[in-house]
């Protein structure tokens, strides 16, 4: 039995109409990077910020829970533009690859060339694997519901294990000064950041830590569940941005 | 053969290898380059003086090599804005029920080099430099709201790329119809929202005040600056009334090769 499949209305365009079209792509392709490294970094380092800056923050209970957290919200807001209306199916893909190009470029020449922090001490995290995953769910799926509770909880599963092989090795335990710390820790000690008293660093507060080995799942788990939350509102908001009226006035 | 001045316009049209919706493209990709040279000119300054001058804002070497550097940035943007926007203003289109589809093509491309110059300005303000400020009060005590990196970011960078979002705006409204009749919503969002910005500035040092030794840039003091980077989403809208009206001037158009 063969799937009856209606030819599409439009003619595309052909000659001039098509360089014309062509090129005003690729000029959006440029304005587009930008305006994500631009607008999602300073959203993501005001939000999730010192989390994502300094390798002692990247604790089991905080930073797998923001970090998705926060790290949804412009996703979820191209993709209603870009899904719905274009049928582009690399909106969270787009945002966070810029986001990771301008969080490596002010890494290097802002915090290692400038100031010397080493650069194992300021590496940022990657969201990639749990974007690419949130486009397959919606391209397939082309369902807000669906990408709302499966992709937003893949989003934030994923993150913790896609960053272990980076940060794992910052976690090992070291004995210093008659106490046990990580080496994460130890960088934070001996790398003297004066905006940054030690009272102010964010980590393993509570009690959730003494669930021992289920510290990081629980975190993960609540942040799939508030991530599912948080991409439907996200995607409501990129599509009130994304507005055509014209006023009369303002 | 001699060339008069009747034959020269179009012998030039002739030889030129740019597509007419693309005329503004030299000035865009000079535009890009002149921004880079003044991005990386600041930051090359701030290596070679940030250390040796920037630490203490009390020593007569701030004066110098940093308040000196304030006081210019504030007369370059100055002049920028008034010269801009008075271009803009006064070079204004007064026929724009006579435009014709292909001039209306081209202003749209226009256009959209603007935002696009205006979002690589907002790169390196949201983006670089913004991290910078973490970096920097890391290592230097903030004992002043101009500090070696505030200076380039609070007082330089934030009042450009307002002045390019606004000068954005300032043309699609004097020069395309669909945004002089009514004022597009998105463009005014996405340009409006990042200008508070810049006034999140006096809520961020007022609280610092408070906490002048402090930098946490996960803090909800800074949540001022993320709202208002929430409305570059607007430029969203601004594709799709863009987007829709190409349609419609494309279908005026005659076909060509």
């Amino acid at each position: 039995m063969s799937v009856n499949i209606s030819k599409p209305s439009f003619q595309p365009y052909t000659g001039e109409k098509a360089r014309i079209s062509r090129a005003f792509d690729y000029l959006i392709l440029v304005l587009a990077l930008f305006l994500f490294i631009g607008s999602f970094h300073l959203h993501f380092a005001l939000t999730v910020g010192d989390w994502d800056f300094w390798v002692d923050w990247k604790d089991r209970q905080w930073w797998p829970l923001v970090t998705p957290l926060m790290g949804i919200t412009f996703p979820a807001a191209v993709q209603a533009v870009l899904w719905e209306k274009f049928r582009l199916p690399f909106g969270a893909t787009l945002c966070v690859t810029a986001l990771l190009i301008g969080t490596w470029v002010a890494r290097i020449f802002a915090y290692h060339l400038w100031n010397y922090f080493p650069i194992n001490m300021v590496l940022p995290a990657t969201m990639l694997p749990g974007a690419l995953v949130l486009d397959v769910i919606l391209m397939l799926s082309n369902s807000l519901t669906v990408t709302a509770i499966f992709g937003g909880a893949a989003f934030a599963l994923l993150f913790y294990p896609s960053n272990w092989p980076i940060f794992g090795m910052f976690h090992v335990p070291v004995e210093y000064g008659n106490g046990q710390l990580t080496v994460a820790d130890l960088f934070g000690f001996e790398y003297i950041r004066t905006g940054m008293p030690e009272y102010l660093r964010i980590i393993e507060r509570g009690t959730l830590r003494t669930y021992g080995q289920y510290a990081t799942p629980l975190s993960a788990f609540c942040s799939a569940l508030l991530c599912s939350l948080m991409y439907t509102l996200w995607w409501y908001i990129g599509k009130w941005f994304a507005t055509v009226r014209y006023l009369n006035k303002i | 053969m001699a060339t008069t001045s009747e034959q020269l316009p179009v012998s030039l049209e002739s030889d030129s290898k740019i597509p007419w919706y693309l005329q503004d493209l030299p000035l865009y990709l000079k535009g890009f380059g002149i921004l880079t040279v003044i991005y990386i000119g600041l930051r090359l300054y701030q290596g070679a003086f940030a250390v040796a001058s920037g630490l203490d804002s009390s020593e007569p070497a701030f004066e110098q090599y940093w308040m000196q550097l304030f006081y210019v940035e504030l007369a370059v943007i100055a002049v920028f804005v008034t010269s801009v926007w008075g271009y803009l203003w006064f070079s204004r289109d007064r026929n724009l029920d006579q435009l014709s589809p292909k001039d209306e093509i081209r202003r749209y491309f226009t256009l959209t080099m603007w935002i696009s110059i205006y979002t690589f300005a907002v790169y390196w303000a949201g983006s670089y430099f913004a991290e910078q400020d973490n970096s920097w009060h890391q290592v230097a005590i903030r004992d002043t709201p101009f500090t070696a990196n505030h200076i380039i970011e609070f007082y330089f960078n934030f009042p450009l790329y307002i002045i390019l979002g606004g000068s954005a705006w300032l043309y699609a409204r004097t020069r395309l119809p669909l945004y002089a009749k009514g004022i597009s919503l998105p463009l005014t969002l996405a340009v409006v929202g990042p200008f508070m910005i810049l006034v999140s500035v006096g809520f961020n040092e007022w609280g610092h005040t408070f906490w002048f030794r402090e930098e946490f840039f996960a803090a909800p003091i800074h949540w001022g600056f993320v709202i208002g980077v929430w409305f570059a989403l607007g430029v969203g809208g601004i594709l799709l009334q863009a987007v829709s009206r190409l349609i419609e001037l494309l279908d005026m158009l005659e076909e060509a090769p």
